[in-house]
């Protein structure tokens, strides 16, 4: 390419005229943030910042082949004025690397048709701008005592990779990521960075003071279904700062993941500014381990293709399509098919194969269509993240009802884009689906 | 700096730059997502320095913010290897325009968020402002020759960063 291609280029830009939505989000965004700075609570002299960065949280579910999403929060506090909560991240920021642990509980059925299970799991998390994430863990059964799994998962972003090693059945796995969800996952790391986006994002009351560990604390607490971008239900999220440091040092939650799922937990321990070296984060391998069955797949895209092709799979297997879009009831009410008495042909066919073969294959062909599924809820999720007013009509739309409003997001300032129930796409203004959602 | 008196000067220049920042950041950035979010990063930025931005300088250290927050947004969107989510930027094709310049016009954008500060802002004000080299030469305090100077090793640096991602 020559320079005068490149300034041709350049002057088309500059010649550009700003589309008139942009005005608009450039005020309303200027605007916001100037309101978030005005705004004080209860009183004090606090400057609070709504939700500054959109957040594209990537949840990973825990079973045997899911994945326990970790969150931790870091609101900042200057204890002569108070929590500045854009110095907090401007602190937050710059550290390099930190670590903290988290206890978590989960209680209720993981999978439909399975009794109830109560499943406690500390974790030690690692963070490092520079080299990934580290996360080791232990699930115990919280009713028995017993230990069900160990587990060291790393995420690698250079080479795109998140690799798990299980100790107990010496095996470990590999998947890849895809851009987006690197993306995600690099900007989220469920860290405590993005926890006190969320705190920002949502209405929250001030606790005052307190004592924890000897530090002096101020805490702030949450029950807004807006915080962790409505994924959950009954919200109750509590943070708790040093009032000295600035730094976060207990996060306490407790949520509702579906009807059927409750999880509890603590993050606490937090260290910062940790020294770390990239051996920290590059997992070794002991040679008498052997690669889960899933070796060389790739983690769930949050991408609309990977949406409609699990639609169209969950859809070919259960003859509907997904009654909620929440991560966990998609796992439930996939893995129904099992006792489900009217199956497809498809269905069928996938139970045989799930049933049959050696361990293994099973895993293999189970993570494939997990996969599968979970695009559907992740995709949806970032919808909700990123404030497109997602709709879904799971419930009353079928593969059958071609001209229905399946799911539907806002794209522009009156576009909408829609997914029918015949999986055809198509981008509508806000007239137009007004008119076609009347009957749902 | 009292917070009231924090407040007053960041309402000031946000009036004042407002016409300014949109204008930069939209033509930076050219995609919605990307241009809210080097907007809220430049927002962000000016109150955290807002004692820096009470005087002459104020216009130098903001358009100095406005770079930061756009190559911090356009570095959100691309991987360690320097590929961009292709799907995340919202390209504004006209249907008749080729897709192999629509793709390029992200590219170049993208090498412009990967310049040095003061290339960048040289292409910008020259470019994308439409400044003359005598008002680009006053804003970045050196003569005219540099100015051009600067706008020259600018395109020759864009043309290598477009080369090697080609």
């Amino acid at each position: 390419m020559n320079n005068d291609n490149i300034e041709e280029i350049l002057k088309n830009i500059g010649e550009e005229e700003i589309p008139a939505d942009v005005h608009k989000i450039a005020q309303e965004t200027s605007n916001n943030f100037s309101s978030s700075l005005q705004r004080t609570k209860q009183s004090k002299q606090h400057i609070l910042l709504e939700q500054i960065m959109k957040s594209r949280i990537t949840k990973l579910a825990a079973a045997a082949v899911i994945f326990i999403a970790v969150i931790a929060g870091l609101p900042l506090l200057d204890s002569k004025q108070g929590v500045a909560l854009a110095d907090v991240l401007a602190k937050i920021e710059q550290v390099r690397a930190f670590m903290y642990r988290t206890k978590m509980t989960m209680t209720g059925a993981v999978m439909s048709g399975r009794p109830d299970m109560k499943i406690q799991t500390d974790a030690t998390v690692t963070i490092s701008n520079d080299y990934g994430m580290k996360m080791e863990m232990v699930m115990t059964d919280a009713n028995s005592g017993k230990e069900e799994m160990t587990q060291k998962m790393y995420i690698i972003p250079d080479q795109k990779l998140m690799i798990s090693l299980m100790p107990k059945h010496k095996k470990y796995m590999r998947m890849e990521f895809d851009d987006d969800l690197l993306a995600s996952m690099k900007r989220q790391n469920n860290d405590p960075r993005e926890m006190i986006k969320q705190i920002m994002g949502s209405e929250y009351t001030e606790l005052g003071r307190s004592v924890i560990d000897g530090i002096d604390v101020e805490g702030f607490h949450t029950t807004d279904p807006a915080f962790y971008g409505g994924a959950v239900e009954n919200v109750e999220c509590t943070l708790w700062v040093d009032v000295e440091e600035w730094l976060p040092v207990r996060t306490e939650m407790d949520f509702k993941m579906n009807e059927q799922m409750q999880m509890q937990g603590v993050i606490y321990d937090f260290q910062w500014d940790i020294p770390v070296v990239a051996s920290d984060f590059e997992p070794v391998i002991p040679d008498d381990y052997t690669a889960f069955a899933t070796e060389g797949m790739k983690m769930p895209s949050i991408t609309e293709e990977a949406a409609l092709e699990g639609l169209k799979f969950f859809a070919e297997i259960t003859g509907q399509y997904p009654k909620k879009l929440n991560l966990v009831n998609l796992m439930q009410e996939f893995s129904a098919i099992k006792n489900n008495k009217n199956q497809t042909d498809a269905g069928m066919k996938l139970k045989e194969e799930m049933d049959r073969g050696q361990i293994d294959e099973r895993t293999k062909k189970l993570t494939e269509t997990i996969v599968k599924v979970q695009s559907i809820g992740m995709f949806y999720m970032t919808l909700i993240q990123n404030k497109k007013e997602p709709a879904y009509y799971g419930e009353t739309v079928g593969p059958e009802d071609t001209d229905a409003v399946l799911l539907r997001w806002k794209i522009s300032d009156n576009e909408y884009r829609i997914i029918f129930g015949d999986l055809s796409v198509e981008n509508v203004t806000a007239e137009e689906l007004a008119r076609l959602e009347k009957p749902l | 700096m009292k917070q009231s008196e924090r407040l007053e000067i960041f309402e000031k220049l946000r009036a004042e730059h407002s016409v300014f920042l949109l204008s930069v950041l939209w033509k930076l950035t050219g995609d919605r997502e990307l241009f809210t979010e080097a907007m809220q990063y430049t927002l962000m930025g000016m109150w955290e320095h807002i004692d820096k931005l009470n005087g002459r300088q104020a216009g130098a250290y903001i358009y100095r913010i406005a770079l930061s927050s756009n190559s911090r947004a356009w570095r959100n969107r691309i991987g360690r290897n320097g590929d961009f989510a292709r799907s995340r930027i919202d390209i504004e094709a006209d249907p008749g325009e080729k897709l192999g310049r629509v793709e390029l016009t992200v590219k170049v954008r993208k090498a412009i968020s990967r310049l040095p500060e003061k290339q960048g802002r040289a292409i910008v004000m020259r470019y994308l402002e439409q400044h003359d080299y005598e008002t680009i030469s006053e804003k970045l305090c050196c003569t005219k020759a540099s100015a051009r100077s600067h706008v020259s090793k600018a395109l020759a640096a864009l043309k290598e960063k477009l080369a090697t991602s080609a």
